[in-house]
């Protein structure tokens, strides 16, 4: 009889736990409008271009800029 | 926008290229000691005369030798290097520079090529052994340092120039600090400008340093000039020394790789005239 009680409760636990878990994460969703980290968000489509003969693309950590370049990188 | 700061510059030849360096708050006199040490080192790193430490180390079959410090930084930067690119930058690429009729400065021509022997590179951990001022290269090989030299050289030379300078040792350069508006080193990459901030650049090519059919980029899979199906990559990433390994990497990846693997390793990136293989 005991043994039957204690098994008893250990279920009654269990699904009791399940049950409060499904509750909190059904009222605890994500904000889908969320925002991802900004290295995340562009990591994956930097923007590219055709440039010369060929595709640049720019990652989140390199700005393009309107200056006149002060030197190059190049084929030597 | 802050006012633009001055830019001390310096153009110069060197490692059978044209080499320039700018600071910001650096006399000219701080740029032309720059010069000096690129050209020290180059003739130590060159493999076109006998004597230069490359070309003892190069032709000391197999025994140790002993190496300066520089030396050893670069020997273990090589290793970095092949090591991070799964062995496509394999600085053991001598036998198949000398196969190809790459055996002196291209200004002097290229010697008649002999590609019978030439097969793929063995691994550089097989041929190169490092200790602490001290190196070997097995016998029967031998290592041409070319590009991962440049990019190394370039961020030392950062390093010396001062927190706001900028090196580039014939297209391998190294921007730090914010350059003289304050938004960055702006920088041509394929025809556009970009503002670096303590990041390099570099470029891997076959268009250059070609004669006929032949050219001096080895693929180490074959001993043989690589043909994958792209001419040129540049790239922008953290250092002109990973700038240079991953261009040469995505170069020898060819078009269906390359986009992904740039992707993942490097800041930015351009894939030059793309086509089969």
């Amino acid at each position: 009889m005991r043994l039957f009680l204690i098994k008893a409760v250990a279920t009654a636990l269990t699904i009791g736990a399940t049950a409060v878990s499904a509750v909190f994460v059904t009222t605890h969703l994500k904000n889908p409008a969320a925002p991802l980290q900004p290295a995340v968000l562009n990591a994956g489509n930097g923007s590219s271009a055709t440039s010369l003969d060929g595709t640049l693309t720019v990652g989140p950590s390199v700005q393009p800029s309107n200056a006149a370049p002060i030197t190059s990188t190049y084929a030597s | 926008m802050p006012p633009e700061a001055s830019v001390e510059s310096h153009h110069f030849e060197a490692l059978g290229t044209n080499c320039s360096l700018f600071a910001v708050g650096q006399s000219r006199a701080r740029l032309v000691e720059g010069e000096f040490w690129v050209r020290r080192l180059g003739a130590r790193l060159t493999r076109f005369t006998p004597d230069s430490e490359l070309s003892r180390l190069n032709s000391s079959a197999g025994r140790w030798m002993d190496i300066s410090e520089d030396m050893e930084s670069i020997l273990r930067a090589a290793l970095r290097a092949y090591a991070m690119s799964s062995g496509l930058v394999n600085v053991a690429v001598l036998p198949s520079m000398l196969a190809v009729g790459y055996t002196r400065p291209l200004v002097d021509g290229p010697a008649v090529a002999a590609l019978g022997g030439v097969g793929p590179l063995p691994p550089l951990p097989d041929v190169l052994e490092i200790r602490g001022g001290g190196a070997r290269v097995a016998a029967g090989t031998g290592i041409d340092l070319g590009g991962v030299a440049k990019g190394w050289m370039a961020d030392r030379l950062c390093n010396a120039l001062g927190p706001n300078s900028l090196a580039n040792l014939g297209g391998d350069l190294m921007a730090v600090g914010d350059g003289p508006s304050g938004e960055g080193w702006p920088v041509g990459v394929a025809g556009a400008t970009l503002s670096l901030r303590n990041q390099g650049a570099a470029t891997s090519s076959v268009r250059k340093r070609r004669w006929g059919e032949l050219h001096h980029l080895i693929d180490p899979r074959t001993g043989l000039p690589a043909r994958t199906g792209i001419e040129e990559v540049s790239v922008v990433a953290a250092s002109g020394f990973e700038a240079e390994v991953i261009a040469k990497s995505a170069l020898l990846l060819g078009p269906d790789i390359a986009p992904i693997y740039c992707a993942a390793r490097a800041m930015a990136w351009w894939l030059g005239g793309t086509h089969d293989g």
